[in-house]
């Protein structure tokens, strides 16, 4: 910085010709630039600053507002705002879910699938994550792991009507089964509580598998062999090594899954039958009608995500886990 | 480990790999059925959805869009993830942890939360819903994902290069654009990349968020709400075409980086 400053207290002519020649060069010579900057970078703190103010806008403004909003407006009689009407506070819209069986019995579905689809995913995916991480070799690992990724970054939409194709009335689980003769007629497996979860096992299976993999990708070798080495079986390795080892990983993975299946929309609408409502199709449905119906769905919503962040940090922390892990 | 479990873990990953791959492989392949009728057997094939589709404005029409959305919401969301993590990275202050969770936070909100919330935060902001709404909430949604590649690819960077820079005269701003940002290339690829994808492939912020011009997940939804039909199997598939090799780039450049490529 000192060397800079003498150079432009002494003006254009002391700056070596080739820096002036490059773009670089050119800039920082540049006077209206040298009077920005001297400006901005003046002291630790305004540089500090600086650097703090859009990060700290955006999250007040993008991360921290919509939900704040959201909480304002489940307070409101009305919303959107109607010309000449002054909203009044009101706890009508939260007393709402508690006087309509048809608003509880989806809210309890939602966390009942949630809970059971997170475990299904769970076992699934451990034995893959298992296999990938200990038995593949450490060059192939790789091209395992990009044979599972690839089919998650098709979208929610395209992947779900591909379950709807797989278990269809005409689809192929049908096709098989009937070909097999293990069936005359289709079975119905379209529009159940079975379809919904192959969907939605199908959908997050990827945000369990990742954090299982890298837990167990840690847990060194050795530490296996010594506990067969004490005569341990290979349920008690599992029980008493493997497991507790990998704790982190399942963390993680059963808070993601959790988190993301609660939150489905399109996955229970096309998947899904009357018989299936989640809550998030009972939070839609007060935003395609008439306006006023908005602040009910606000309330619905926001009792869904505290609901749904207390029931992962109280899982975290009966499994012993801070938070933390879930950023890393 | 026994041989025998060993063998069965191999049986339960490829079963899973068939799990994944098979309903993808079976709806690319009902694109080609000669019939408007979506299911087994299939008796002739046909590649008319497909020039019917690339013929079709709607479809068209959607494409673009989506595509202007996703380049629009990559640019914004790298410029902010790059800001946040060059923020949150290096410094160290009192709350960091707390403001770090809620610089994430967008990630891991449920997202049918996440759409409401931001449909009637859109409403305070007075922004009638469309594409402009759209870029924002997909740009809310990408940056904590941005943020986290730039903050790992930021962690490895020496600091005795910016130091050299600065030693060599630069300041601030120009260690940050010659030292810092060519380090950061690779990252940005990628998360930009996977950017493109998320936005490419949201449904639920696209559909609470747009007006009448639907994004391509919103235009299949739709379609298929009044029924299934080998002209969706046919959107689905450009689709997963794209959102395939869009994959396959990002992790290709995301492996490049954890390589470490040097400056």
């Amino acid at each position: 910085m000192t060397q800079t400053d003498t150079q432009r207290a002494g003006g254009r002519d002391t700056v070596p010709r080739s820096m002036r020649r490059s773009f670089w060069g050119a800039v920082m010579t540049n006077g209206a630039y040298g009077s920005v900057t001297g400006f901005l970078f003046k002291s630790q703190r305004r540089q500090f600053l600086l650097l703090a103010s859009l990060p700290i806008f955006w999250i007040l403004f993008a991360n921290i507002g919509p939900i704040l909003q959201m909480v304002r407006i489940s307070f409101l009689d009305s919303y959107p705002p109607t010309v000449g009407y002054q909203p009044q506070l009101t706890l009508r819209n939260w007393n709402n879910f508690f006087a309509e069986r048809i608003f509880i019995v989806p809210y309890f579905r939602t966390l009942a699938y949630s809970v059971v689809f997170t475990v299904a995913t769970l076992i699934i995916t451990y034995p893959v994550a298992y296999f990938l991480a200990k038995h593949v070799k450490r060059s192939s690992q790789l091209l395992f792991l990009l044979l599972l990724l690839i089919p998650f970054w098709v979208g929610e939409i395209v992947r779900t009507y591909a379950i709807m194709i797989l278990l269809g009335n005409n689809g192929a689980v049908n096709l098989i089964l009937k070909s097999l003769g293990l069936i005359e007629r289709p079975i119905p497996f379209m529009y159940t509580s079975f379809s919904l979860g192959v969907g939605i096992v199908y959908l997050t299976a990827l945000y369990m598998l990742l954090p299982l993999y890298s837990a167990l990708e840690k847990i060194p070798n050795t530490y296996l062999e010594a506990a067969a080495d004490l005569g341990a079986g290979a349920w008690t390795r599992f029980r008493r090594v493997t497991l507790p080892l990998s704790k982190e990983g399942i963390a993680s993975g059963c808070t993601l899954v959790f988190l993301i299946s609660t939150g489905y929309y399109a996955a229970p609408v096309l998947l899904g039958g009357p018989s299936t409502t989640v809550f998030a199709e009972t939070i839609a449905g007060f935003f395609h009608v008439a306006g006023d119906q908005w602040p009910t769905g606000a309330a619905f919503s926001t009792i869904m995500l505290i609901s749904a962040l207390a029931i992962t940090g109280l899982f975290l922390k009966l499994i012993g886990r801070s938070g933390k892990g879930l950023m890393q | 480990m026994t041989r025998n479990t060993r063998v069965l873990m191999s049986v339960i990953y490829w079963a899973f790999v068939v799990y994944l791959f098979v309903p993808l492989v079976l709806m690319v392949t009902m694109g080609f059925k000669d019939s408007k009728f979506i299911g087994f057997p299939i008796r002739g094939w046909t590649l008319d959805w497909y020039s019917e589709i690339f013929r079709s404005d709607e479809v068209l029409g959607a494409f673009g869009y989506t595509m202007a959305i996703a380049l629009s919401t990559t640019c914004l969301s790298l410029v902010i993830g790059t800001w946040i993590a060059a923020f949150l990275g290096p410094h160290k202050f009192r709350g960091k942890l707390i403001v770090f969770a809620l610089a994430c936070m967008p990630a891991v909100i449920p997202g049918i939360i996440s759409a409401i919330s931001l449909r009637i935060y859109i409403q305070f902001l007075q922004l009638d819903t469309g594409m402009a709404a759209i870029i924002l909430g997909h740009t809310i949604h990408n940056v904590p994902f941005v943020a986290l590649v730039v903050m790992a690819r930021l962690a490895t960077l020496p600091q005795s290069h910016i130091e050299a820079a600065r030693d060599l005269g630069a300041d601030q701003f120009v260690a940050f654009s010659r030292v810092t940002l060519p380090y950061l290339k690779p990252a940005l690829i990628g998360a930009g990349v996977f950017c493109m994808l998320l936005s490419f492939d949201d449904f639920v912020r696209s559909f609470f968020l747009g007006s009448y011009q639907p994004t391509l997940p919103v235009l299949i939804f739709a379609k298929l709400r009044s029924g299934m039909s080998p002209e969706i199997n046919a959107i689905s598939t450009v689709v997963l075409v794209i959102t395939a090799i869009l994959g396959i780039w990002a992790e290709r450049s995301m492996r490049r980086m954890n390589k470490g490529t040097s400056v």
